[in-house]
């Protein structure tokens, strides 16, 4: 209210100067706006926020990239706003299962923070709806699978995919509970086995003493989160909290992005601390080559010489470095990196984040073939990514006879080839 | 999903189409069933634009419009054909792109097929010596502008909408921005487009500079409304980013100070890409933090360009703006301007406090526009409930200004909130008119102007409205507008 009182100075001579009927009736209307269309009632949604953003002239939708991906009204932000506002309040009905479905058509960029006035993430709104959703019973299916997926194999794959590391050639090796490193892999990430063995292989040759724990490594429970299933959340991070504490390790290296946001930001909201330094394995390959413990000899071959950038949304945007990647790239002799348009905090999305390609798998693969055709119009035909949701995104996003031709690289993929 | 839950505002001339089910599937057959619906998830993203009373109605729970089937074109033949249909079984089009329209120009007040021109996004071409660009007219205003920007060029062509308006909504609706002194506006900027006709026919007029061949038609077209005719595709105008910006700003005692010393920057022949003044109550609100704006009339100014016209431009702008008793308050005031200038976090407030606001822009030319303005402030304070009136001056001219009013009023008991609002609409236009100005600047005609259309326009609207009988004999292209008057036909509110 003070913050309403200060915006608004400007109204008081204005008030003043109402007549009495008018200054009645605006003054009613004042007092009882929360209880018009904020009311107090069994829902957790946003309700303040979904109308701010519900009654906003969609400021970012230039940049939202399902609307992108679409181009269907359907999809613009204010528009998903005013479906949760709407079922919110019961003036739309949750068993009309296509409004519910648009509160997960969201890839969670958070590309629309930084055009909106009031400073939000839409997903964080669609977020606060899918917790009434799933507390009236009406969590959709592509949702209840995941979850199903969890609880019954650690991970978000439906077996469990830390177990294929003896298959794909992985080593594994696991604590003896006094490590200087933890590297924590995610679910996706082991769909990259040579991602995997070139981290390993950095970590080596900088001679750090880590372990990776995969007989008994779980999901971080990210999904879990963009579901809102918080309980079964919360079994993952004490799960978690407790495999990476046995290691002794005192920084925990990661990676994927998602998980280290959910380690970090995403746990601290379940009230659950770890109380490690958890970063995203660039930020610290790049610090071991800044030490020297990392030394790149040769040069790069031909075949991987000119390369642009897909940044990580929530590398770029969450954790706010942009800078890591650039660094470690700018070290690769012989390289040429040509930045596309939208990079760094601009960048757009890989069409793999977020629930919508659960939901509406076709939008997210469009969303990801925008992606990827801006990354060709920087003429390069190797795209370096440090997050393997990313890579899995931009991969869908190629068309057939493309596949041959562009190559989808990790960082670290590119970096041990000059070590 | 029920749409009866939902009170429909323009209800008195909406009519079902009929057979829907058939229509869909010949619409399907002409563009695939992917871009073609029904379903009420899509078709209720269509029931509003950004008219300002609209988002009292979402507030509220109601519509102001529902459209029957939603398309998505792909190509310019498709277009044609979805027309040379809706002329056969004489249904309704209604083309719409981003919804910014704050007048209802996108409105399907009688129902029937939402054209949504959002897959037409691509730019096409920029030819660096003929300093062009042509590009498809569904593509975000933004997304032009930053694609320009990044190849070292501008439209000039910036309106507070930018993030939210597409080309095709400029050009119909003629649209300007707030760098226009100098960039001109959208009827100054586009050179060639492609059209289709309201029976399908695909026209084109090609980019010259300028030329000799006949009427100037194309400028028929520009501001249409898509009443007659969809535009598909425009070549416009570009310049080299600037590579200069000076940023100014003066306080004036009075209004009518700030006006002259305005029109005499512009009598010198010097263009600032932005010039807008705030009257003293505006001032108040945008400036109340400045000491030196305290009871004063605000100006501020954007030169913009090569280095040393730019020097040229700031150095005429200051002498005539302390000639005229201008007290030079520096950028910080320009500054606040584009720092808030997208922040639109009023139409989010304003309400859920149950009032009613809008903008209504106007054009004028300099000789009486300071008693035009006087006149509006003092007729529009008359009307019972309202709060607020206040101005800026918005566009600048050598012959003429842009007038931006805002108003906020608390809707009387007696009153609906759109009969309250349509009293302050007739006010302000009702007086423009009788001052002899314009009663549009450049949010066009839609719903809210077109009962002034015979007013503004006198004996040469009955050749309007034979021109587009011409071109639309069935009145399928957004019917309703312009040549009618959809607040007679309003439902209860």
């Amino acid at each position: 209210m003070a913050e309403i009182l200060k915006k608004y100075k400007w109204m008081g001579p204005i008030i003043q100067k109402m007549d009495r009927d008018t200054k009645k009736v605006f003054m009613k209307s004042f007092r009882m706006r929360d209880k018009n269309f904020f009311p107090e009632g069994d829902y957790k949604a946003d309700v303040k926020n979904l109308v701010n953003c519900m009654l906003c002239p969609n400021m970012c939708r230039f940049d939202c990239g399902t609307l992108q991906a679409s181009q269907k009204e359907t999809m613009s932000p204010a528009y998903k706003a005013r479906i949760g506002y709407y079922l919110t309040i019961g003036k739309i009905d949750y068993n009309d299962s296509e409004f519910v479905n648009l509160m997960y058509k969201c890839t969670n960029e958070e590309n629309c923070k930084v055009w909106c006035p009031f400073g939000f993430s839409v997903v964080s709104l669609l977020e606060t709806v899918r917790d009434d959703i799933n507390a009236k019973g009406y969590m959709p299916d592509y949702c209840k699978e995941q979850v199903k997926k969890l609880k019954d194999s650690n991970t978000i794959e439906g077996y469990n995919i830390f177990e294929t590391y003896k298959e794909n050639g992985i080593e594994n090796i696991e604590t003896d509970g006094n490590d200087d490193v933890f590297y924590y892999l995610g679910c996706e990430s082991m769909k990259f086995p040579e991602v995997i063995k070139a981290n390993m292989n950095i970590l080596k040759k900088a001679g750090i003493k880590f372990s990776t724990n995969l007989d008994s490594k779980v999901c971080c429970g990210g999904p879990l989160f963009n579901i809102r299933d918080l309980t079964t959340a919360k079994d993952f991070a004490e799960k978690n909290k407790s495999l990476i504490e046995s290691t002794g390790a005192k920084i925990i290296v990661s990676d994927c992005p998602g998980c280290v946001l959910t380690l970090t930001k995403r746990y601290e909201g379940l009230g659950i601390k770890i109380d490690k330094k958890i970063i995203h394995i660039v930020e610290y390959i790049k610090k071991l080559l800044d030490e020297g413990k990392i030394k790149p000899t040769k040069n790069i071959s031909d075949d991987l010489k000119k390369v642009t950038i897909h940044d990580p949304c929530l590398i770029a945007r969450n954790m706010e470095d942009t800078s890591s990647i650039r660094d470690i790239l700018g070290k690769i002799p012989g390289l040429e990196l040509v930045e596309p348009r939208f990079n760094k905090e601009d960048v757009h999305c890989c069409g793999w984040s977020g629930t919508a390609h659960w939901v509406d798998r076709d939008l997210a693969i469009k969303e990801a073939s925008i992606r990827v055709s801006e990354l060709k119009d920087t003429g390069a035909e190797v795209f370096v990514s440090a997050c393997p949701l990313c890579e899995l995104g931009l991969a869908y996003g190629l068309k057939e006879d493309e596949k041959e031709k562009i190559k989808i690289k990790d960082v670290s993929e590119l970096l041990i080839k000059v070590l | 999903m029920k749409f009866d839950e939902f009170e429909l505002i323009y209800k008195n001339d909406h009519k079902e189409i009929k057979n829907k089910a058939k229509s869909e599937s010949k619409l399907a057959e002409i563009l695939g069933k992917q871009n073609v619906s029904t379903e009420p998830i899509d078709i209720f993203a269509y029931t509003k634009d950004s008219t300002l009373i609209a988002f009292n109605w979402t507030l509220q729970g109601k519509i102001a419009s529902l459209p029957d089937i939603i398309t998505w074109p792909e190509t310019v033949e498709q277009i044609s054909e979805i027309l040379k249909y809706a002329n056969k079984e004489k249904i309704p089009v209604i083309p719409y792109a981003e919804g910014s329209g704050v007048v209802g120009g996108a409105l399907a007040i009688r129902g029937g097929i939402i054209l949504d021109m959002k897959k037409f996004n691509k730019v096409i071409e920029i030819n660096d010596k003929d300093l062009t660009v042509t590009a498809q007219t569904g593509i975000n205003g933004m997304n032009l502008e930053r694609f320009l920007n990044d190849k070292g060029y501008t439209t000039g062509h910036i309106p507070q909408s930018l993030y939210t308006s597409s080309l095709g909504g400029w050009i119909a609706h003629r649209a300007a921005g707030q760098f226009s002194t100098k960039y001109g506006k959208i009827e100054d900027i586009v050179m060639g487009m492609e059209i289709v006709l309201p029976q399908g026919d695909i026209i084109n007029f090609k980019p010259i500079a300028r030329a000799s061949t006949g009427p100037q038609f194309d400028k028929l077209f520009i501001g249409g409304e898509g009443t007659l005719g969809i535009v598909t595709k425009a070549t416009l105008k570009i310049w080299p980013y600037p590579e200069k910006r000076t940023l100014i700003s003066y306080a004036f005692p009075t209004f009518e100070d700030s006006l002259e010393a305005t029109r005499q920057i512009l009598r010198q022949q010097i263009y600032p890409a932005v010039m807008r003044i705030y009257d003293a109550d505006e001032t108040f609100r945008h400036f109340g933090h400045l000491e030196k704006a305290k009871d004063k009339v605000m100006v501020v100014f954007v030169c913009e360009g090569i280095g040393r016209l730019v020097d040229l431009e700031e150095q005429i702008t200051k002498e005539t703006c302390e000639k005229n008793n201008g007290i030079e308050c520096g950028e910080e005031p320009v500054e606040h301007w584009f720092e808030t200038r997208f922040k639109v976090t009023d139409t989010s407030s304003t309400p859920t406090f149950q009032m009613v606001f809008d903008t209504i822009e106007i054009g004028f030319l300099w000789d009486k526009a300071a008693d035009m303005y006087h006149s509006v402030i003092e007729t529009t304070k008359k009307v019972k409930g309202i709060v607020m009136i206040t101005a800026h001056v918005s566009h600048f001219y050598p012959n003429g200004v842009g007038f931006y009013f805002t108003f906020a009023g608390v809707p009387p008991k007696e009153k609906t909130d759109l009969e309250f609002y349509q009293e302050v609409w007739d006010t302000v236009i009702k007086t423009v008119e009788d001052c002899g100005g314009s009663f549009g600047h450049h949010h066009g005609v839609g719903i809210n102007r077109s009962k002034w259309m015979p007013v503004e326009w006198g004996k040469s609207f009955d050749t309007l409205k034979s021109i587009k009988k011409l071109l639309d004999p069935n009145n399928i292209l957004n019917p309703g507008k312009i040549y009618e008057n959809p607040w007679e036909e309003r439902g209860e509110n």
